[in-house]
């Protein structure tokens, strides 16, 4: 006896939430229900509130930078300038994003891109050349974030405490290797990566990275096995446990990935800043969450968007662009940052609940 | 204690209504206390006792209903505006806070004070001290930190507390729990000398014996409503009472059984061999064969939850094993069971089984994602059209597999985790009160789903404390008392009182 | 792997400002060494013994690190100096802690390079009334009675210094602009070296502040900021930055950029800036010093302290109460002189 399709296929625009029907005999079809099966747009981009008022926000920005500063902020150079900068903190919120979305918190962010950025640049590793220094720092981030990954996930320890506890080892030890000194990169082969003459198509290569690292970010969250189950990991981690996912292996793999990002994120900066130094990636924590969350990201898991995060890291880095572009000083960008992340968060809370209600 | 009004009723609450997304809490219960009375408050987990009581404490508005109090209509709009009013409650998770003293506890947020905000610490130790002699218990150290007492000098703490307002009701959630036989003797004593100030109680317990000897009069609720109001305690025959909890306002039609000619005969595909829990369950050996219900009846606390969740390995066995086609499986890991062929639909379905804020389609393709992927890489139309096969299949509602599993009701949020199993290819269903949350009316739909499931050769594994469902949908029932098995025979030859005697009374196997 | 060579390095490192550093304080009488503008405040003749405690913060930076070094190695030079040097902390509290445990060992003079200067007075304090005299070394405590000397540079000086150099290269200039790549604002320093950039450059009208933006310190914020400012001024004259390892970054946005035609002044003077200055091959040109010797020099005042003993050079006995530090300009044409004194 089995049920017929349900010939209930036409799409309202949002399915309204239908109460148990009264029970059906079971010889019947079952009845036509007011479900729509709202298909949804190729690619699953949805432009949806979060998204356009991000864009928004974006849009007005350039506006007020178009504005105040037409020549400078409009020029071709400035565009590659805000996604020079956008790249680095970029690519490690995109390994952020993936973290938040499974209900965790990665704090050695900065700490890892700092650790490695400095050992991959300690003049033994330089020796090794260009190949040296982008493996050591993959390495370097990859191990940090194997750390994390077993405390958290087999250790037990939660995500706040066990990152915190390596971005302080991690800050200690990048300490210890540079003694506080600055090592500075000779080797042309990496500084030329930020040089002029290596755009490519006008574009930097660094912008590349941090292009082919959020596609590659996108599609893993939206289009693999390990995107759905960080997603339900977040979600609901008993649940995904109690649907015979393996709830510690995926998180161990989070952190990895996180770590990873972090690497990239350190080879980036030493291309960038042609040293590394123990200071580096200061803050970046607190960046990459930032951007996250006005991306739309939960911050207790279970919903992440990549898309958002970079809107997010582009609206910073477009405002401390146009505060430097109109020579307002620091004071200023940071309080203005701050109430960038209230007003983004508040106009989102509020549109979710008026795009989901 | 201020006398409560010589006419009329202390606490009137009338058609009180709470909706939940997907869910009916509360539909119309009605309940009224009087001044100086235990007033007991019956009915299963998730008849919406809980949420009756956090309407009553003002941690729930209710979407409809009147809340009259000594004679006049009032809104309970926050906790502190019913504490005012003088109701308290003693909730069955103490909400003391460990690291405070005795004392900082039992005046937390109404701290005598000079200069408004200088605590008095003297005057607080000496008001605690007197409240706990007067419920019996000067030896609870008032500048003891909480956390170090034991569970029962807790509560009088959290009792304390509850008196130092100008209570005139003291809600009690289960407060025999945690308790021993002397200590609940005490917890009597307590509740006579408020009662006897005037005081009134609602009184929240499953044990029918302590209703007995303290209660005045009891409301029965059930899915939500109510069923019965102020029955005499004493005199109402616990017969009625129970099946006043468990029984069926509405007749429910339970699909055909397979005559006993065409029973499962096959190999059994689900065996446990001494599965054992200390502390939960004693050993349990049970066969489950293809094609079969088999239903484990109880109450809460009898161990049943608990042998489903060792079966599927979310809790480790202290000992035995469990056997799937003869294969022992590796103990305590859900995944070795789930790849077995086992599905566990829990009691908890939203804390343990739904990804709230995701579609349809993802909840139930979640365990199956491999099949839908090539090296990780995820086919998301094939994995939409399955999800929607094995939705279709069981007539879930909306078919619209992107709406939000939160907006769905609870028959078809159930649903979607049925369908995950399917899905999956799963062949022993394990179900953990399947009607939980589910309305009353969408309820004779599951079973048909359920053993239609069971025709087409899933075994079926069946928990639920409502023994008309056992009873008419299982096969073979197994009847659990204190973590053993006391009974187990033909659904047939089972009626609900025989079940009821075997849950309550433990009397032996015939 | 890196792990053993590094060692290398990091030897190689300490070696370099090690001897850069024992080449600087060596006397002017010595013999084919460069000159070094300092020299041991008290005489070297071995005295009555001297334990030295010494509370610095976290060296996780080119100068501090610096300092620390300088400490060390001018205590090495005498055999009745014993040094007692705390772990590094940024944490005011760890570093009261840090005082406390050395004035609980009693030793006879405590230097220290405050986190911050305020925050540590009654620090300074406490030792002082233990009768341990204390030596307050660049972040000045806010009572005078804290400290029984302070040394220090003049960042006030450096920022007037940085101007006039700019300015008398500029002055024939019209309509010439001027930008500035400041160190952070949280801290006063700060503060005090823009203040007296601007106080110089106010005296050549012709020249123009167009634009300042605030780096802190680190490589990575010295490239971001500087990008942004030359993104902002397609054209202007002279840039002053204050601190020469953001310089690093800052010479590397520039490099990046492909922009020159302006003067590029420096400020500390590390080692690599210095390098540059002499190899002229960039627009970075000069560099304001904020000397790290003047840990050295807070070491000697310190023995000489415990020892009871003048200065020489100076007249009378005591101690004075105030080192400040001149904060040099070297270019081109004096940078054989003060290249010894450059820190990496």
């Amino acid at each position: 006896m089995k049920q017929p399709a349900s010939e209930a296929q036409q799409g309202g625009p949002d399915a309204a939430p239908a109460a148990d029907a009264a029970p059906v005999p079971l010889t019947k079809p079952a009845g036509k229900t007011p479900g729509g099966s709202g298909s949804r747009p190729p690619l699953g981009l949805r432009l949806d509130f979060r998204t356009l008022s991000l864009l928004g926000v974006l849009a007005v920005l350039i506006i007020v930078g178009g504005a105040t500063k037409p020549d400078a902020f409009l020029a071709t150079s400035n565009l590659q300038l805000v996604l020079t900068q956008a790249s680095i903190i970029g690519v490690v919120t995109v390994g952020m994003t993936f973290v938040i979305t499974s209900g965790g918190i990665d704090l050695s962010v900065g700490a890892i891109v700092a650790l490695a950025s400095v050992w991959a640049t300690t003049l033994a590793t330089q020796e090794y050349g260009f190949a040296g220094i982008l493996f050591t720092a993959i390495i370097v981030g990859l191990a940090c974030g194997l750390v994390n990954g077993v405390l958290i996930a087999y250790g037990g320890m939660a995500p706040f405490i066990a990152t915190l506890a390596i971005m302080a080892s991690a800050r200690g030890l990048a300490l210890l290797i540079t003694e506080g000194n600055t090592q500075i990169v000779t080797l042309k082969s990496v500084l030329d990566l930020a040089a002029r003459d290596s755009y490519i198509l006008g574009i930097p290569p660094l912008v590349i990275i941090f292009a082919v690292v959020t596609v590659v970010g996108w599609l893993l969250l939206n289009r693999t096995t390990f995107g759905r189950r960080t997603i339900a990991v977040g979600g609901n981690a008993e649940a995904t446990r109690l649907a015979g996912i393996d709830v510690r292996r995926q998180r161990l793999y989070l952190y990895l990935f996180s770590g990873l990002c972090c690497g990239i994120a350190a080879f980036m900066l030493i291309v960038l800043s042609g040293s590394g130094q123990n200071t580096n990636g200061n803050l970046y924590e607190l960046d990459a969450i930032a951007a996250a969350i006005i991306g739309g990201t939960l911050l207790s898991g279970g919903r992440g968007t990549i898309v958002g995060s970079v809107l997010g890291v582009l609206i910073f880095t477009t405002i401390t662009n146009i505060f430097a572009l109109n020579n307002l000083q620091s004071d200023v960008q940071q309080i203005a940052k701050g109430a960038i992340i209230v007003a983004a968060v508040l106009v989102q809370s509020r549109t979710a609940r008026h795009g989901e209600a | 204690m201020a006398p409560a009004p010589p006419e009329g009723h202390l606490l009137t609450m009338s058609g009180i209504t709470k909706l939940f997304p997907g869910v009916r809490a509360l539909d119309g219960v009605d309940l009224e206390v009087q001044a100086g009375e235990v007033h007991c408050l019956l009915g299963q987990n998730g008849a919406g006792k809980s949420t009756l009581i956090k309407v009553l404490a003002g941690a729930h508005q209710p979407d409809d209903g009147v809340i009259t109090w000594r004679g006049e209509e009032v809104q309970l709009k926050s906790p502190i505006a019913a504490m005012k009013l003088g109701i308290a409650t003693i909730y069955q998770e103490l909400d003391l806070v460990e690291g405070l003293s005795v004392a900082e506890n039992i005046f937390l947020g109404h701290e005598p004070t000079s200069a408004g905000f200088i605590v008095k610490g003297g005057e607080a130790r000496a008001a605690a001290t007197a409240l706990l002699a007067r419920l019996g218990h000067p030896e609870i150290p008032a500048s003891r930190q909480v956390g170090e007492l034991s569970a029962a000098h807790q509560q009088i703490v959290s009792m304390a507390r509850a008196l130092s307002h100008d209570v005139r009701l003291i809600v009690m959630d289960e407060p025999s729990a945690a308790l021993d036989p002397d200590e609940v003797d005490n917890l009597f004593r307590i509740v006579e000398t408020l009662t006897a100030d005037g005081v009134a109680v609602i009184y929240i317990s499953h044990r029918l014996e302590e209703i007995r000897r303290i209660g005045d009069r009891v409301t029965v609720i059930k899915d939500g409503r109510t069923v019965a109001v102020g029955l005499p305690a004493k005199e109402t025959p616990t017969s009625e009472v129970v099946s006043l909890m468990t029984g069926r306002k509405v007749a429910y039609v339970f699909p055909d059984r397979p005559s006993v000619a065409d029973a499962p005969r096959g190999e059994p595909v689900l065996r446990t061999e001494g599965l054992t829990r200390e502390g939960e369950f004693e050993p349990v050996d049970l066969e489950l064969r293809p094609g079969e219900i088999v239903g484990l009846a109880g109450l809460v606390g009898s161990g049943r939850s608990e042998i489903l969740e060792t079966i599927f390995g979310a809790r480790k066995p202290t000992a035995g094993r469990v056997l799937v086609d003869g294969q022992e499986l590796k103990p305590g890991s859900v995944r070795a069971a789930v790849r077995a062929g086992l599905g566990l639909a829990p009691e908890e379905r939203k804390a343990q089984a739904l990804l709230l804020i995701e579609s349809v389609t993802r909840n139930v393709s979640v365990s199956s994602l491999s099949r839908f992927s090539r090296g990780g890489w995820l086919d998301s139309s094939a994995e939409r059209k399955a999800a929607r096969g094995a939705t279709q299949e069981l007539s879930l509602r909306p078919d619209n597999p992107d709406a939000v599993i939160r907006t769905l009701s609870g028959g078809n949020q159930q649903k979607a985790v049925l369908a995950r199993w399917l899905l999956r290819g799963c062949r022993v269903l394990l179900l953990d009160e399947p009607t939980r949350g589910v309305d009353v009316g969408a309820r004779a739909e599951l079973y048909a789903v359920i053993r239609r499931l069971a025709d087409e050769g899933l075994a079926v594994l069946l928990v639920s404390s409502e023994v008309p469902e056992v009873l008419g949908l299982a096969d073979r029932v197994l009847v659990l008392r204190e973590g053993r098995v006391v009974h187990t025979s033909p659904a047939q030859e089972l009626d609900e009182h025989r079940v009821l005697d075997l849950v309550m009374e433990g009397s032996p196997t015939p | 792997m890196p792990e053993t060579s590094r060692r290398g390095l990091l030897f190689g490192t300490a070696a370099i400002s090690a001897g850069a550093f024992l080449t600087a304080c060596t006397s002017n009488e010595k013999k084919d060494e460069p000159a070094a503008n300092d020299e041991p405040a008290a005489d070297d003749k071995p005295g009555k013994p001297v334990t030295i405690g010494f509370a610095g913060p976290q060296a996780d930076h080119g100068w501090l690190n610096a300092i620390n070094d300088n400490a060390r190695n001018q205590a090495k030079k005498y055999s009745d100096v014993t040094l007692d040097i705390t772990e590094g902390s940024n944490d005011t509290a760890a570093q009261i802690g840090q005082i406390d445990a050395l004035i609980n060992k009693k030793v006879d003079v405590l230097v220290i390079l405050p986190a911050d200067g305020k925050a540590l007075t009654q620090a300074g304090l406490k030792a002082m009334r233990a009768g341990i005299p204390v030596i307050n070394l660049d972040r000045i405590f806010a009572d005078p009675q804290a400290f029984r000397c302070y040394v220090g540079g003049d960042n006030y000086g450096m920022g007037v210094n940085a101007g006039n150099y700019i300015g008398e290269k500029l002055k024939d200039k019209a309509g010439a602009t001027v930008i500035e790549l400041s160190g952070p604002d949280s801290l006063e320093l700060t503060k005090q070296r823009t203040q007296g950039f601007d106080d110089a450059l106010a005296n050549y009208p012709n020249i123009k502040k167009v634009a300042r933006q605030a780096a802190d310190f680190t490589v990575e914020s010295g490239q971001a900021k500087m990008a942004q400012l030359l993104q902002a001024q397609s054209k202007f004259d002279a840039l002053w930055n204050h601190d020469d390892d953001q310089g690093v970054g800052a010479l590397r946005a520039i490099d990046q950029a492909g922009r020159d035609g302006f003067l590029m002044v420096g400020g500390a003077g590390a080692k690599s800036a210095m390098d540059a200055i002499k190899a002229d091959n960039s627009v970075l040109k000069a560099t304001v010093l904020y000397p790290p010797i003047m840990a050295s020099s807070a070491i000697d005042l310190a023995r000489a302290l415990g020892q009871g003993k003048g200065v020489s050079g100076m007249a009378g006995l005591e101690i004075p109460a105030q080192v400040t530090l001149f904060s040099a300009v070297v270019d081109k044409t004096n940078i054989d002189e003060y290249l010894p004194q450059g820190f990496s």
